[in-house]
């Protein structure tokens, strides 16, 4: 395990989206993980952000985040789709194989499972030509689905092969979901995982954990968890997860920090995991 | 007395019934229509607005776009399936996550409802091809030819080949099987003389897709995703590749790839379309 199965975030970066890439590829990481706003968002439109990705070198890990999505009926489902369509293409766009959907927070989505299934199914359908890969994650808060063993039922149950897991150690360690069903997982549905710490010990109530996530995170080494960090790495490695690790690391704190300082925190992480997490196997070098 | 097996069909929930028809696009519709001619196809109506032109040849329907082709070598854009009820497939194929394509029908046109396939390509659907067809509708046949030329050596549809990327076979199985009910033929289970890949059968065992990942060792060759060719069912193969020789079609003739009793293949044409025969149990 190395640098290179790391990425940074452009959520945790302040500034604009050329200044992020440069930080990130100038800490020597080689992927990032996109946002639709770092495209929409950028002074010269979605071309010229796409642009400015595929000149910078960096391999893009996935694209984020298609929100409410499951679960609806009639116009908003309708709705949904739409917004779904204009994600997918600008992943595609981008040449992201990754589209990042958590779990619906919406107090409109329905609890029937078959209707999640089904609405993911469709997902997944729409994603095929795009050649992109739908990763199901389940947010802590989410209103029916929001720990990775109830992501996991949806994902089998839905049996499609370009849907899978994006798992958050942030919602894990939030929802202190039990780490013994990852082993039950098959290692090629885990699409990408995603990790951080935070400060507090607890985050009781939904509220609490809706604002930890989305302002006080920190990068795994820096937070009161991240030996946890390391159990769920070295459980996923075992598993023989071979994926991308991404830092997933909202924190207000550091969109005002220069953006090599946070850059520098990132590797430190990666040093920090990587010093604890034995080497990913490699094949048995043969006797002579 | 003969008793018929009591298999379970394979759900067919569009009533998928064949092959309508293929499309090509290309901006030398003339030198490719004289390769059609050469493949046994005629020409036989002329589309009302576009300039678009349909060529038969026994039960296949063949349309050359050159209306907003981009490219000069024939490619294969669109193929369009019959089933039951145009209306209710497309409906059907939207819900489950397919791409809608916008309509392009003309006054006095008829719509025909579409979804987007693999990259550029379009899946149409057809429900008029039995009392009326489509053709009599949107085109304008050919003073003097014969609406329904007969098939050189009884060819006919066998299926589409479609090329993927590499790891995407799941991906398109998932699809074809539940788009429209597909089927993937057991391996070991091929026709033809060319790579093999994965087999598709249509829920009306009328016709086939192949699909086919870059070859182990392909790492340097550019391989995109598309619809790479058309199979003609032939009952005798050397028959029909002796027909088409005499009309001037010729046939790569080496290696794996040389006619057989299996198939055939033609060479490259117009920098690049190919057709293949296949030995096929399907009627004409």
């Amino acid at each position: 395990m190395n640098l290179d199965h790391f990425g940074m975030d452009t959520i945790t970066l302040a500034g604009p989206l050329e200044a992020k890439l440069r930080a990130v590829r100038e800490a020597r990481f080689t992927q990032i993980m996109l946002s639709a706003q770092d495209l929409v968002g950028h002074p010269g439109g979605e071309a010229a952000a796409i642009a400015a990705v595929h000149k910078s070198g960096l391999r893009v890990t996935g694209f984020q985040v298609l929100r409410d999505f499951e679960g609806l009926d009639g116009h908003l489902h309708a709705y949904k789709v739409d917004v779904a369509k204009a994600m997918l293409q600008m992943c595609r766009a981008l040449g992201s194989r990754i589209l990042l959907v958590c779990s619906s927070a919406s107090p409109h989505a329905s609890a029937d499972v078959r209707r999640v299934v089904q609405d993911l199914q469709k997902l997944a359908m729409l994603a095929v030509p795009l050649d992109i890969r739908i990763a199901y994650e389940a947010l802590s808060w989410g209103r029916h689905v929001n720990e990775y063993t109830q992501a996991w039922e949806i994902v089998q149950s839905a049996g499609r092969e370009n849907l899978g897991l994006a798992l958050d150690s942030f919602h894990i360690l939030a929802n202190r979901t039990p780490l013994d069903a990852l082993e039950e997982i098959e290692p090629k549905k885990i699409f990408i995982v995603q990790l951080s710490d935070f400060l507090w010990q607890e985050v009781r109530s939904a509220e609490d954990r809706i604002e930890t996530a989305r302002h006080s995170r920190v990068f795994p080494g820096e937070g009161v968890h991240s030996e946890k960090v390391i159990e769920l790495v070295r459980q996923l490695d075992e598993t023989g997860y071979r994926g991308d690790y991404s830092f997933e690391v909202f924190n207000d704190d550091y969109r005002q920090l220069p953006l090599p300082l946070v850059a520098e925190r990132a590797r430190q992480s990666v040093k920090w995991i990587t010093g604890r997490v034995a080497r990913r196997s490699l094949p048995a070098r043969r006797r002579a | 007395m003969t008793t018929k097996e009591n298999l379970p069909e394979p759900s067919n929930p569009l009533g998928i019934d064949g092959l309508e028809f293929v499309e090509y696009a290309t901006t030398q519709p003339q030198a490719f229509g004289a390769l059609l001619q050469k493949m046994g196809f005629a020409a036989v109506a002329r589309h009302r607005s576009r300039e678009v032109m349909l060529y038969r040849q026994g039960a296949m329907n063949l349309i050359v776009n050159a209306h907003e082709a981009a490219a000069s070598t024939p490619t294969l854009s669109a193929f369009a399936l019959r089933v039951r009820d145009a209306a209710a497939a497309y409906q059907h194929s939207l819900e489950l996550g397919a791409w809608e394509m916008p309509t392009r029908a003309s006054a006095m046109e008829l719509n025909i409802p579409g979804i987007h396939g693999v990259a550029d390509t379009l899946i149409y659907f057809v429900d008029r091809y039995r009392d009326f067809s489509i053709y009599d509708v949107d085109f304008v046949p050919l003073a003097g030819t014969e609406a329904r030329p007969a098939a050189i050596a009884g060819l006919h549809w066998f299926g589409v080949v479609q090329s993927i990327l590499g790891d995407r076979t799941a991906d398109w199985l998932d699809f074809y099987q539940h788009l429209f009910g597909f089927s993937v033929l057991p391996r070991g289970q091929y026709f033809g003389v060319l790579p093999k890949g994965t087999l598709l059968e249509s829920p009306c065992h009328k016709f086939y897709l192949q699909l086919i990942e870059p070859p182990p060792g392909a790492e340097d060759v550019r391989w995109d995703e598309g619809l790479v060719r058309v199979g003609l069912g032939a009952t005798d193969v050397p028959a029909a590749v002796r027909a088409l020789q005499a009309r001037g079609m010729v046939f790569v003739d080496r290696g794996a790839v040389q006619p057989s009793e299996k198939g055939a293949l033609t060479q490259p044409y117009l920098g690049g379309v190919t057709f293949e025969l296949v030995h096929s149990h399907l009627k004409a």
